[in-house]
C-alpha cells in the first residue's frame, strides 16, 4: 500500500445516499404523521431504486477508499444486488407494517441503515472495516427481529439472535487478532503477502485465528453447527424480516467470506479448505433432513435455507474463480426465489393470519395466483428444471466437482432431493387438500404485481441464465488476479 | 508465536503480583489487627445513617431503561473524545469537523427521542 490514501469521498456516494435515505424517512415519520403510514414504504422504496441507479455509474472501474473500501466491480454486483432486495423487502412489508406494526418510520429507516453494512461487508479490505460493516447490518437486524413488541415470540427470538450473535461477534474479534498477530497487518492483500512467505513460525496462531474467524462468521451465515438462532429468529421476526434474514443478512455474509478467503486467506488454502468443506457436509445434511419434520411454515424455510448455506459453504471450501462466480449466481438464484415464496407467504398471512403448512390447505381455489407462485418458488428451491434453483445449482455442483470435491457434490444432489419431498408437501396442501372456508380472497393489485414480478424473476433466471452468469463471472473476475 | 506470548509476561507478573500484594494485605490484618465483634458493627455502613429499611432489595421501574440507553450514549461518547483530545493537534483540521458530525449524529439521535416524547414520564 502505497503512503499516499485516496480520500476520494466520491466513491461512497451511495452510502451517503443512503444514510441520507434513513434521515429523510425518519424526518417524515417525525414531522408529517398523517401522510407517514400510507406513503412511507413508497419513498423509500423509491429512493433505494435511485440510488441503485446511481451505483450504476461505477461499472467497469476500479478503485478504492484510503485501501481499506474497493469500489470495483465485486461492490457494484453486491450494491445492485442488496439494494435491489431492500426495494423489494420494502415493498412486501407495506401492507404488513401498517396493520400490524407500529413506528414504521423506524422499520424502513433500520432496513435502509442495514443495507449500508451489508454493502459495505463485501465492499470492505480490511479486517476492521469488514467487522463494523458486519455489525451495522447485524444491530439494525437485532432490533428489526424484535419489532413486534407486544409479540412474546419476536421478543424471543430477538433476544436469542442479539445474545448468539453477540457472542458470534466476540468469537470473530478474538479470531481477527489472532490474524492481525500472525500477518502483522489488518488489510487482506499485506495478510496475503504475509502468509505467502511460509507460516511455520506461527502455524498454532494462524489455525486458532481460522477456526475462531469461521465459527463467528459460521453464526452470522447460520452454518451447521452455529444454527442454532435461525429457526427461532425467523419464526419470531416479523414476515418480511425474515425475508430480509434470509436474503441479505445471508448473502453479506458469503459476500464478505468470498472477498475475504480468495484476497487474504489463498496462500494458507490447505489450513482451511478442509474445515469449510466439513461445515458444508454437516449443514446440507442436518438442515434438509431436520426441515423434514417442521409444521410451520417459516420454521420449514429456516431449516431449508440452512440447507441453501451448505450449498453455498461448498463454493467457499472449493474456492476458485469458477466456484466463485456459480455461487454469485447461484445466491442470485436463491435469493430471487426466496423472496417470490416470502411474498406469497406474506400475502397469504396478511388475509387469513395463518402461517402453519397445514392451515395453507386449499391456497390453490382460494388464491390460485399465489399459490401457483409458491409452488414455482418451492420448485426453484428444489432444484426442478425449467426454475432458477436447477441451472443455478446445476453449475454451482458442476464446478465444485471440478475442483475435486465430487464427494461433496453428491451429497448436495442427494440433499436436494431430500428437499424435494418437503416442498412438495407444501404443494401438496395448497393444490390436493380441501379449504378451511370456501370462497376467493381478494388479493391487493399491488401485491399481485410484485408476486407475479418475482415468479417471472424465477422463471427468467431459471431459462436463461446465462445473462446472469456473465455478470457474476464479470464480478469475480478480479478477485482471482 | 513465542514472540506473542512474551509480550504478555509483563501482563501475567503484574496479575501476579497484585494477588499477592492484595492478599498479604488482607492477611496480615487478619493477623495483627485486635479483632472484636458486636451487633452495630456487623451492620452494613451507609454513610452513618441507619440502613434503609427491609426489603433491601428495591425495584427499579423499567421506564428507566430508556433513560439509561440514552445517558450510555453520551457515556461511551466520552470514552471517544478522550483520546480524540489527546491526538487532536497533530491530526488537525479532519479530526475536529469528523468529532462535530460524531457529535451532531448523537445530538440527532437524542433530539429524535425527545420528539418521540421519550423524556416524557407517562
Amino acid at each position: 500500500m502505497s503512503n499516499e490514501l485516496n480520500l476520494d469521498y466520491t466513491l461512497l456516494t451511495p452510502e451517503f445516499c443512503l444514510a441520507g435515505l434513513a434521515a429523510i424517512v425518519l424526518g417524515i415519520d417525525l414531522f408529517a404523521p398523517q401522510v407517514r403510514k400510507e406513503w412511507l414504504p413508497y419513498i423509500t422504496a423509491a429512493g433505494l431504486i435511485g440510488i441503485l441507479g446511481l451505483s450504476l455509474g461505477w461499472v467497469e472501474k476500479e478503485s478504492d477508499f484510503a485501501g481499506i473500501i474497493a469500489v470495483d466491480n465485486y461492490t457494484t454486483f453486491f450494491r445492485v444486488f442488496f439494494l435491489a432486495t431492500a426495494a423489494v423487502v420494502v415493498l412486501m412489508s407495506a401492507q404488513f407494517v401498517r396493520d400490524r406494526l407500529k413506528n414504521p418510520g423506524e422499520y424502513y429507516a433500520l432496513l435502509v441503515v442495514s443495507t449500508i453494512g451489508a454493502i459495505y461487508m463485501a465492499a470492505s479490505r480490511e479486517l476492521l472495516t469488514a467487522y463494523i460493516s458486519l455489525e451495522v447490518l447485524s444491530f439494525s437486524l437485532y432490533v428489526l427481529v424484535s419489532f413486534a413488541r407486544m409479540d412474546p415470540r419476536s421478543n424471543e427470538g430477538g433476544l436469542k439472535y442479539m445474545l448468539l450473535g453477540a457472542f458470534a461477534s466476540a468469537l470473530l474479534l478474538y479470531g481477527l487478532s489472532f490474524i492481525y498477530g500472525s500477518a502483522g497487518s489488518t488489510f487482506y492483500s499485506d495478510i496475503a503477502a504475509a502468509y505467502a512467505g511460509g507460516t511455520e513460525s506461527f502455524d498454532l496462531a494462524l489455525l486458532m485465528g481460522l477456526v475462531l474467524l469461521l465459527a463467528g462468521l459460521g453464526f452470522k451465515v447460520a452454518a451447521v453447527p452455529f444454527h442454532m438462532w435461525t429457526p427461532d429468529a425467523y419464526e419470531g421476526a416479523p414476515l418480511p424480516i425474515t425475508a430480509y434474514l434470509s436474503a441479505t443478512s445471508k448473502i453479506a455474509g458469503f459476500a464478505l467470506l468470498l472477498r475475504l478467503f480468495s484476497s487474504a486467506f489463498m496462500p494458507v488454502i490447505d489450513d482451511w479448505q478442509w474445515m469449510f468443506a466439513a461445515l458444508a457436509a454437516l449443514t446440507m445434511v442436518l438442515g434438509n433432513l431436520v426441515a423434514l419434520q417442521q409444521s410451520n411454515i417459516k420454521r420449514l424455510l429456516a431449516y431449508s435455507s440452512i440447507g441453501q448455506v451448505g450449498y453455498m459453504l461448498m463454493a467457499i471450501a472449493a474456492l476458485s474463480s469458477g466456484t466463485a462466480s456459480a455461487l454469485l449466481l447461484h445466491m442470485s438464484g436463491y435469493v430471487v426465489t426466496n423472496l417470490a415464496a416470502f411474498s406469497c407467504i406474506i400475502a397469504w398471512y396478511n388475509l387469513t393470519d395463518k402461517e402453519e403448512i397445514a392451515d395453507m390447505r386449499g391456497m390453490a381455489e382460494r388464491a390460485p395466483l399465489l399459490a401457483a407462485a409458491l409452488t414455482a418458488a418451492l420448485f426453484s428451491l428444489s432444484g426442478m428444471p425449467l426454475f432458477a434453483g436447477f441451472f443455478t445449482k446445476f453449475i454451482l455442483f458442476q464446478a465444485v466437482a471440478d475442483e475435486g470435491f465430487l464427494w461433496l457434490a453428491v451429497i448436495a444432489v442427494v440433499m436436494s432431493f431430500v428437499s424435494l419431498y418437503y416442498y412438495l408437501m407444501v404443494i401438496k396442501e395448497l393444490y390436493i387438500s380441501k379449504p378451511e372456508e370456501e370462497g376467493r380472497l381478494q388479493v391487493p393489485l399491488s401485491v399481485t404485481g410484485l408476486t407475479a414480478a418475482l415468479a417471472a424473476g424465477v422463471f427468467y433466471v431459471g431459462i436463461f441464465p446465462r445473462h446472469l452468469f456473465e455478470v457474476a463471472q464479470e464480478a469475480t473476475n478480479l478477485l482471482f488476479v | 508465536m513465542q514472540v506473542l506470548l512474551d509480550n504478555y509476561v509483563a501482563v501475567l507478573l503484574a496479575g501476579v503480583i497484585g494477588f499477592i500484594l492484595v492478599g498479604s494485605a488482607l492477611i496480615g490484618s487478619r493477623l495483627l489487627a485486635p479483632y472484636s465483634s458486636s451487633r452495630q458493627k456487623e451492620t452494613s455502613y451507609e454513610c452513618g445513617m441507619v440502613p434503609a429499611a427491609a426489603p433491601i432489595r428495591s425495584q427499579i421501574h423499567i421506564r428507566y431503561y430508556l433513560f439509561a440507553i440514552l445517558f450510555l450514549i453520551f457515556d461511551v461518547e466520552a470514552v471517544f473524545l478522550f483520546p480524540w483530545a489527546v491526538t487532536f493537534l497533530s491530526v488537525g483540521k479532519a479530526a475536529f469537523y469528523e468529532m462535530v458530525l460524531f457529535i451532531a449524529v448523537l445530538g440527532g439521535g437524542l433530539a429524535y427521542a425527545w420528539k418521540k416524547g421519550v423524556l416524557q414520564w407517562k
